[in-house]
């Protein structure tokens, strides 16, 4: 049942701002941490493992990222959404060499791949559907996002 | 049996994901293979084994197998035009 508890509308952020893509991964892990779903650990490691592999994907729609680190900094898994005020240039994962305009994204922390699989496949899957990316976008707040991934998700 | 497989950075995330995706549309085209997930760390040991890699992670060297690109799993785009490429190199 861990599972159900990983979407939550107090994780799901619209219109964030940020400088640069190390300074929006800062924001993202410091709530994480603040809500206890990460250890101070989690930060640092998020921020080496984007650069060593990235996680921009050229998505339909709306260009997304999907930052996330080994389970050993994670206390209990969770999904973060932002939307972002102005797009992030993330690197596209795979090549490491594209910039990627990435307009949202979502943070995960898995503490248990085997048991979360199944809720990143769905959560994947929302990559390849251009008018949920874009629904998701248009959303005014964060009932809206949250209600479209429910659906999505569950 | 060929054997496919999938590295990502950890393999906690997007291997697993990508490998499920692959498992499932091969066994929808009626291919018969067996898809693993690794992180790429363990990567080196297990190439050995496998007839293909799908990449989503940058890669540094040439293992020396046919290697495509498992991004198009993950976005939807050109997937079946990669899956069409999969099923050649499988069949080889």
């Amino acid at each position: 049942m861990e599972d159900m508890k990983m979407l939550d509308k107090e994780l799901i952020y619209l219109d964030l701002e940020a400088e640069d893509r190390e300074d929006l991964l800062s924001q993202l892990s410091d709530i994480l941490y603040e809500k206890g779903y990460v250890k101070s650990s989690f930060k640092q490691a998020i921020l080496d493992r984007e650069k060593v592999f990235p996680t921009g994907l050229p998505t339909l729609g709306v260009k997304v990222a999907l930052p996330h680190t080994d389970p050993e900094h994670v206390i209990k898994p969770a999904i973060l959404v932002s939307t972002l005020k102005k797009p992030i240039k993330f690197k596209e994962m795979g090549s490491g060499v594209n910039d990627i305009d990435v307009e949202m994204v979502f943070m995960l922390a898995v503490k248990d791949p085997a048991y979360q699989v199944k809720l990143l496949q769905k959560l994947i899957s929302i990559f390849s559907k251009e008018n949920v990316l874009l629904s998701l976008k248009e959303c005014e707040d964060a009932q809206c996002m949250y209600n479209i991934l429910y659906g999505e998700l569950y | 049996m060929k054997t496919i497989i999938v590295a990502c950075g950890s393999g906690v995330a997007t291997s697993q994901t990508v490998a499920s995706k692959v498992d499932k549309l091969c066994k929808e085209r009626k291919i018969p293979a067996k898809v693993m997930a690794v992180d790429i760390k363990s990567l080196e040991q297990n190439i050995r084994i496998a007839d293909v890699y799908i990449s989503i992670a940058p890669s540094y060297k040439d293992y020396g197998i046919p290697t495509i690109s498992g991004i198009p799993f993950l976005t939807g785009v050109g997937m079946e035009e990669t899956m069409d490429q999969l099923e050649e190199i499988l069949k080889k």
